[in-house]
Parts: structure tokens; C-alpha cells; sequence
């Protein structure tokens, strides 16, 4: 302990009198990931990508480590511990996906207060000290009606939330009301929660289906188009606009329908990538870089043109995705 | 009429076709009969999975088994992973599915036995265990199922779906071993009196064995189902079916106290939750309020299924 803390120092001297261009080294710095839910398709293919980026920067040399931890009850209390621990184990910097936007902070301000960087990202703490990459997950939804403007001359929506009492779901949710109430030719005439999951989603709408009129277009979340589909189809309905959200099974059937009669859609979600965006951003900020405290992450959509390319770089079963490079967080960071 | 009303399995019934009719009120005949038919298909998956919960139930006071999500999930990750989209390997994919229920039953029972741990918390813990194997085992990536898996699982046979009619065949069967069979009747002693079934040579171990087998063997063909209907499987696919297949044993009329189990009512509480969501959703209330009610209804049947006892 004292002999890396003395290094630390050395080094901080050291690096302080190199140069003012703050070519800090990272190369003994160590990064933790604090995550509090793994059950889905999503946060798996944000956890290998961790994995890939952070596994690479420590056999670079760029970091000394680069660990992932998760919750197993996606709790509030249990990923305050969580981050307790990490401070203990003497961490440099913690990237957070949050169970609650506020539940942490007491144990976010800890860390801060010993000197940890805290770097949050998808789910956000509202603490000061930490940094935030958000996604705009409003726009997320207003993006759909803008789609569907572009597209139709307006009509009966269906809309498919996602878990209920969830940020996110909110967010994304005001986002498609606030495109509707622009574009008054639309009218939602029904909204059903899939939870994120196809065979909820498929229920749900199912259920709801035989008492609504024809549909024209239907707003998702992601993880629930291809569901919504797979009811249509059951209940024998024309197949409306499903915006999809970037899983492969989505992207699949997108492709099929497109192959077969020339149907036409978008998609669009939040790469689980973005775990390696906050990674580089707590490398910068190890580095000594000035990086503004609210960062944002744009989501990846997928069109008509670019269906085949996002297919085929789309893992089997998972969901379509982006890593960050290191150029690539310095271009975030200073887009702000 | 009177011993109709007394029946512990009409409420979920009357409360089923209420529903039905506000919906069918609301819009049109048309949709009444394919709201009807979307209820049958999801709600065939809540009554495979409640039977098994029924039976764990009716073993008296403690006895549940929380591990059903999680042994859906393994089931059909393991199968639909094995399988690979070929359907030449369908009936074993099957067998696997049912090997995977088998070991979790038999898991669960040993932990109650013989690290006494009380069922609540050896299947909750244990299904950590089996939730992290399906993680680690296809790490949540989606396998589609086999073309015919998929056919067969939405298939309909004038207008009924196939698996409803087989699952119907199964609760048939199931009232008969409940009712008319030594082991259902020891099922039954054991939730009214443990101490007198045992006194009465009843083999209170085995009979408890066999019933949390069923229970995962059940849970776990529901998987290999859900996963062929819905598009393969997925890590969140058995989420919903835990509090489910609790609210559907007790709402059916069972004895949460154990002891007094029917069958008749696992399918019109299946409906009705079915329903419930869908006449809420039809009039365009929130989640909230739907959680609030599913709440307050099964709270509402427990008082009264405990003041008649």
C-alpha cells in the first residue's frame, strides 16, 4: 500500500513535471465496472464488450485493470455495497450502470470523497461528483413519429412501453407522446407494457389487438418489435410499421419482410457498447484530461439502407453493436 | 345454485367472464372471440406452470417453489441451444428439457431434505444457480427454435390452439391423480395434517420428492413451449411466471394454507389474469393501477378463501 502510494505520487510528480500537455500514465490505474442487472441479451452483450475493450486495454498496458462486477439481485442496497467494496479494494476509477438515479449517491459521494473517479453511464447517478453519459432516450421516442411523419400520412399507433415505473420507460415514452402531439395526424390507440421482452410484448399486444382498429405504425422500446409482429401475424392483421430495436431477431425478420415485399421500417436502440465509451471516458479522466461532467451518447439506428450491413455485423441471437475506441471518447468528450 | 357459489373455483371464473364481457361490450362480438382465443394461448402457459405450483402448494404451509422462472429459462436455453434450429433433433431437445426438470426437481428436494433449508429460501437461492447456468451456458443470446417447434406451438385446431386442447388433456389427467390416486390423496393429507398423514403411513419424503419434480418438469416443458412460441429463448422469458403461477394457484380457489387443491379454477384464474390486463389495457389504464388491482384482488380472495375454512 505505501509503496504504490508513493509510486503514485512519483508518478504524479513525475508526469507534472514531464510536460502541461498532462501525459499522465494509466498504465497502473484500476478501473472497476458496477453493474446492477445482467438478465438479458442487452446487458450480456454489454458486459463481452467490456470484457473485449477492457481486456485489450489491459494487455496494452494502457490500464492495470479493468474488472466487472454484478449485482445478482439488481437492488439499490446490494450495488451500494457493491461500490463500498470497490473503494476499499482501492480502485482508481468506478463506471457505474446504476440500479437507481439517486439510490447511490450517498455511496457515489464516498467514492468521490476518496478519490475515485466515478463514471456513470445508461443508468445514471444525479450525484454532482460523478460523471454522466446519458442517452437521449426522449428523443429516442420522438425520432419514431418523425420517422412515421416522413412516411405515412398519419393514422391509429400502437404503442409498446416498456417496464413500468422504470426511468427509461418514462423517457422514452414522453419522447413518442411529444412527437404525437406535434404530429396530430397520429393517434395512440393503445399502449401496452412488453417489459422489454418479445413474448411479453407479444402477449400484451395480443391481448389488446381485437378491440383496436386498424393500426397503422407501431412505437416500441426495443426488445419487443419482433413480438408485436409474431401477434400480428396470429391475429391475421396487416403488418403495420413496427419500429424495431436493433436485436437480431428484429433485424431478422425486417429482412425477411423486406426480401418478400419490400417492407419498410426503421430501427433504432442504444448499443450496449456504450459500457466501453464510459470506460475511455474513465481512462481520460485518470489521465488527467479535462472531460465535462454530462456527456451524451448517440443511439445507433438502423434504416432501410444500411438493414443488410447492421445484420451481418449483428451476432447471432444478440443485439446489434457498437465499441468505442479511444478516438472515439476523445471526439465525445470534446463534442461537449 | 348455492353450491355452485360455493365452489372455491367460480369466483375466478365469474371474475374471467366478466372481463370478457366488458370487453366484448366495449368494442364488438369479433373481438370478444379472438380476445377469447389470444386468452387461451397465453393463458394455456400459465396453467402448466400452476399445476406444478398447485401441487407444491397444497403440501401445506412453507411449501412453494420459487425456482420456476429460472428452470424455464435453463430448459429452454439448454434445449432451443442444443437443437440449433434443426428439427430432426426435436425430441431430444424435448428430452433435454425434461432432463434439465428433473435435475432441478430432484436439486431443490435434496436441499429441503437434507440441508433442511426451508423450501422458500432453497429454491430462491437455488434458482440463482440455475439462472446463472442458462447465462453461462448461451450468455442471453437468442436461439431460434426449430421451424416445426414453432408451427406446432401456434397451431390451431378450429380456432382453439393445440396446446390449450393438450394442456387440457394434462389438467384432466392431473384432477384424476389429484383426486382419485393414492398420491394425490397423500398430496392432499399431507397440506391437512402432516403429523396424521405420516402417522397414517403416508411416505411424507417421497410424496414431497415426486411433487417438486413435477413441479420443475412442468415449469420446464412450459419453457421449451414458450420458447417455440414466442421466437426462442431468452434470459427474462420466466420473469413473469413467478408471481403468476402463485396468483393463478390461489385465485383458482386452492387453500393457500395447503391441503385443498382444484384445478378447474387454475384455468379460469389464468383467464381471468389474462383478461384483467387486456380490459385495462382496452380502456387505456395505467400499469400502476393494473398492479394495484391484481394486488388488491388477490388479497381480497385469500380473506375470503381463510374465513370459509
Amino acid at each position: 500500500m505505501k509503496a504504490s502510494t508513493l509510486g503514485t505520487i512519483c508518478l504524479t510528480v513525475a508526469a507534472g513535471l514531464m510536460s502541461t500537455s498532462a501525459i499522465a500514465d494509466t498504465s497502473d490505474k484500476r478501473i472497476a465496472l458496477s453493474n446492477n442487472y445482467a438478465g438479458n441479451s442487452w446487458r450480456q452483450a454489454m458486459l463481452t464488450s467490456w470484457e473485449k475493450v477492457g481486456g485489450s486495454a489491459v494487455s496494452d498496458g494502457t490500464v492495470a485493470a479493468a474488472d466487472a462486477f454484478t449485482t445478482a439481485e439488481n437492488q439499490v442496497t446490494e450495488q451500494a455495497a457493491q461500490i463500498q467494496n470497490l473503494i476499499l479494494q482501492g480502485y482508481d476509477a468506478i463506471v457505474i450502470n446504476a440500479a437507481s438515479p439517486e439510490g447511490l449517491n450517498g455511496a457515489v459521494k464516498e467514492a468521490c470523497d476518496a478519490g475515485v473517479v466515478v463514471v456513470s453511464f445508461d443508468g445514471i447517478v444525479t450525484e454532482p461528483c460523478a460523471y454522466r453519459i446519458a442517452v437521449d432516450f426522449k428523443n429516442m421516442g420522438k425520432v419514431q413519429v418523425e420517422y412515421l411523419a416522413g412516411r405515412i400520412d398519419g393514422g391509429d399507433l400502437l404503442e409498446i412501453r416498456g417496464l413500468a415505473g422504470v426511468f427509461v420507460d418514462d423517457e422514452i415514452s414522453a419522447g413518442i407522446h411529444e412527437g404525437v402531439a406535434e404530429n396530430a395526424q397520429f393517434k395512440i390507440q393503445g399502449s401496452v407494457h412488453g417489459d422489454w421482452a418479445q413474448d411479453v410484448a407479444q402477449k400484451a399486444v395480443a391481448g389488446i389487438l381485437p378491440s383496436l382498429p386498424e393500426i397503422k405504425a407501431v412505437v416500441t422500446q426495443g426488445g419487443d418489435g419482433y413480438g408485436a409482429a409474431q401477434a400480428f401475424k396470429a391475429a391475421g392483421r396487416p403488418t403495420p410499421i413496427i419500429v424495431m430495436g436493433n436485436r437480431h431477431d428484429e433485424l431478422t425478420w425486417w429482412k425477411e419482410q423486406k426480401d418478400a415485399n419490400g417492407y419498410e421500417t426503421m430501427s433504432v436502440s442504444i448499443a450496449p457498447g456504450v459500457s466501453t465509451l464510459a470506460f475511455w471516458v474513465a481512462q481520460q479522466v485518470l489521465d488527467g484530461k479535462e472531460v465535462p461532467q454530462d456527456l451524451s451518447v448517440p443511439f445507433l439506428t438502423i434504416t432501410q439502407d444500411t438493414l443488410e450491413v447492421s445484420l451481418s455485423n449483428t451476432q447471432a441471437g444478440g443485439v446489434a453493436n457498437v465499441e468505442y475506441s479511444l478516438d472515439d471518447a476523445k471526439a465525445v468528450i470534446s463534442g461537449n | 345454485m348455492t353450491a355452485l357459489i360455493q365452489k372455491p373455483w367460480i369466483w375466478a371464473w365469474i371474475g374471467a367472464v366478466s372481463m370478457w364481457l366488458i370487453i366484448t361490450i366495449v368494442t364488438d362480438i369479433g373481438a370478444g372471440a379472438e380476445v377469447m382465443s389470444a386468452a387461451a394461448s397465453f393463458g394455456t402457459f400459465f396453467v402448466i406452470v400452476a399445476i406444478g405450483q398447485m401441487f407444491v402448494i397444497t403440501l401445506g404451509p412453507g411449501n412453494v417453489d420459487l425456482s420456476i422462472p429460472a428452470c424455464m429459462t435453463l430448459s429452454a436455453t439448454l434445449a432451443m441451444k442444443f437443437m440449433n434450429g434443426d428439427p430432426s433433433l426435436l425430441l431430444p431437445g424435448l428430452l433435454i428439457s425434461l432432463g434439465v426438470g428433473l435435475v432441478i426437481g430432484t436439486l431443490n428436494f435434496l436441499l429441503i431434505l437434507f440441508l433442511r433449508i426451508p423450501p422458500i429460501i432453497a429454491t430462491l437461492s437455488a434458482s440463482f444457480l440455475y439462472q446463472s447456468t442458462a447465462i453461462w451456458s448461451n450468455r442471453g443470446l437468442r436461439v431460434k427454435p426449430p421451424e416445426l417447434l414453432g408451427d406446432f406451438a401456434v397451431a390451431k385446431v378450429f380456432g382453439v390452439p393445440f396446446l390449450t386442447l393438450a394442456a387440457l388433456v394434462l389438467t384432466v389427467a392431473m384432477a384424476f391423480l389429484l383426486h382419485r390416486t393414492r398420491f394425490g390423496l397423500s398430496v392432499l393429507s399431507i397440506g391437512q395434517n402432516q403429523k396424521a398423514a405420516k402417522l397414517a403411513g403416508v411416505r411424507v419424503e417421497r410424496v414431497r420428492f415426486v411433487t417438486y419434480v413435477m413441479c420443475a418438469v412442468l415449469a420446464a416443458i412450459c419453457g421449451f413451449f414458450l420458447a417455440g412460441f414466442s421466437g426462442g429463448a431468452a434470459l427474462n422469458m420466466g420473469e413473469q411466471y413467478l408471481l403468476m403461477s402463485i396468483a393463478v394457484v390461489v385465485i383458482g380457489g386452492t387453500s393457500v394454507a395447503g391441503g385443498f387443491a382444484n384445478l378447474t379454477g387454475l384455468w379460469g384464474a389464468s383467464l381471468f389474469m389474462f383478461l384483467l390486463v387486456s380490459m385495462l389495457n382496452t380502456f387505456g389504464l395505467s400499469a400502476g393501477f393494473r398492479l394495484i388491482f391484481t394486488g388488491a384482488i388477490i388479497v381480497a380472495v385469500i380473506v375470503i378463501s381463510g374465513r370459509k375454512t
